[in-house]
């Protein structure tokens, strides 16, 4: 069947390393099915590439379940592509259509610097975690279930925070570049939950002065990032990370 | 290096501040970019205030020209007290832009390359965020623009296109006063004003229907059982306000001279 097999063109940023200048530069790919995932077809398309002695184009990914957030790319302006809750592994061919022009870019931000092509270095998000210290946890024998009681509803709470898998897809499509919906997603789990409250105060403004000195951008409340997250964590964690700033900065010691 | 140049004049007055005593921590605190758009926030909310009370002075235009001129005539025998709100409320705007600026900057940096291709998973008038937030530089630049006007108009009375009336003696050997009843008719009819008016304050309402929730949020004042109640609110705070201040316009054309 002539419907199952795409014809494609493919714009493509290529760049050599850091500090290179980088380009688009269009490949025609042909026969691409429609059960494929969108890394799969780039799996093809590298292939070819290297039958034809070229340097394949390098890009993210790790498990492609959509879970670990290592694959990112900007897909005709969308942050991993056309369709909500979903990352880049898990967009599949038959989303587009026969003869389609598809531009894909990687994550711009400051904060982001290409290394090369479609990847990029999100290290910033790793020194944001660092910078917010550790959460007390005894080893030893495990402990008994209900020692710490913690209402249900605060538990979901916590947990739709917990559910970020660091992709930068919020930094990525916010018109700002902020990292927002990111430290809010880490401020606001721990904050909810009581193993996290020792380090409360200390974390948000530590984690905040981080994500500032590493050049992100200031959030304006568009909720882009909100509509852009794979994992859908809620713009209402960046107002509790708020709400822990304005508290931590006028009510608490540190 | 002309955005970081921006933000380093910018932080000047915070640095200024920093060293008076004991108010260093705090100042540090609001530096950062939570810190900076909480007080955006305050000053914002500050300013939305202001705006109530006037609207709700200016609105005794319907009540006639003797009320008018009693509550004008009240508002301006205040002497030191008005000068202190006067400066109060230079501060809150200056504040409010100069943090806009800031923040703006900060962002700008964030992205030194732009996408070749951007699109939204929101629609374009999104409600309450995706139409408004992205209006706020240019709504923001248009309301300045009118307060200044605003200010020459009707603080100063200096515009050389409006023909101010004459100040008249209300009795014999009194001093002439300015009947402000027919200042502010004459300003708002005056057809260019009236056009400048009119995309000022429509620019206010597209700005405080995002910036009413957006504050509120910049706060960390939200929760599940009144958020949809703000996103409304917010946007009919805004259209209520800025649909209060266009009436006066078509007014100033309809009163009787």
């Amino acid at each position: 069947m002539s419907g199952d097999l795409l014809n494609l063109t493919l714009r493509i940023w290529r760049q050599a390393g850091p500090n290179a200048k980088g380009a688009f530069r269009d490949y025609q790919l042909q026969g691409v099915s429609t059960h494929m995932s969108f890394l799969e077809m780039l799996d093809v398309l590298n292939e070819k590439l290297l039958q034809a002695g070229e340097e394949p184009v390098a890009f993210d990914h790790d498990c492609r379940e959509g879970i670990c957030g290592m694959c990112s790319l900007m897909i005709n302006g969308q942050a991993h592509g056309p369709d909500k809750a979903t990352t880049t592994c898990q967009l599949h061919m038959r989303r587009f259509k026969n003869g389609d022009t598809i531009v894909i870019e990687p994550w711009r931000a400051s904060a982001f610097p290409v290394l090369r092509d479609l990847v990029v270095d999100r290290s910033a998000l790793d020194r944001i975690i660092q910078s917010g210290g550790f959460v007390s946890v005894n080893t030893g024998n495990a402990p008994d279930g209900n020692a710490i009681p913690i209402p249900g509803h605060v538990q979901e709470v916590a947990m739709d925070g917990a559910a970020c898998i660091g992709c930068g897809a919020c930094v990525a499509s916010c018109k700002n570049a902020s990292a927002m919906l990111f430290v809010a997603a880490k401020v606001s789990q721990l904050s909810l939950l009581p193993q996290g409250h020792p380090e409360r105060a200390s974390r948000v403004i530590d984690m905040v002065a981080q994500m500032d000195k590493e050049g992100f951008g200031s959030c304006t409340n568009t909720s882009e990032c909100e509509a852009a997250c794979p994992a859908e964590v809620s713009v209402t964690h960046i107002a509790r990370l708020n709400r822990e700033y304005f508290k931590a900065m006028l009510i608490t010691e540190k | 290096m002309f955005l970081n140049a921006l933000t380093r004049i910018l932080s000047l007055p915070a640095v200024g501040l920093s060293r008076i005593p004991g108010l260093g921590p705090l100042v540090r605190a609001c530096s950062t970019s939570v810190g900076q758009k909480i007080v955006m926030a305050i000053t914002g909310l500050s300013l939305c205030g202001f705006l109530v009370v006037h609207l709700g002075g200016n609105l005794l235009l319907y009540a006639g020209e003797e009320k008018f001129n009693a509550y004008a005539h009240a508002l301006h025998s205040q002497g030191a007290l008005l000068k202190v709100a006067e400066v109060g409320l230079f501060s809150l705007f200056a504040a409010h832009l100069g943090l806009a600026v800031s923040t703006g900057a900060m962002s700008r940096m964030a992205r030194s390359q732009s996408y070749a291709m951007k699109e939204s998973k929101q629609g374009i008038f999104a409600l309450p965020a995706g139409g408004a937030s992205s209006w706020m530089g240019v709504t923001g630049v248009l309301i300045g623009i009118f307060v200044i006007t605003h200010l020459l108009d009707l603080r100063l009375k200096m515009n050389p296109l409006v023909k101010y009336p004459a100040p008249v003696a209300a009795a014999e050997g009194m001093t002439p006063e300015l009947n402000e009843f027919e200042v502010v008719r004459t300003v708002l009819s005056s057809p260019i004003n009236a056009v400048v008016y009119f995309i000022g304050i429509f620019a206010l309402g597209i700005h405080l229907t995002h910036g009413l929730r957006s504050a509120f949020h910049s706060l960390g004042l939200n929760g599940r059982r009144w958020d949809s109640l703000l996103k409304c609110g917010s946007l009919l705070f805004g259209w209520v306000i800025a649909a209060g201040f266009i009436s006066l316009i078509f007014w100033s054309f309809a009163v009787p001279r």
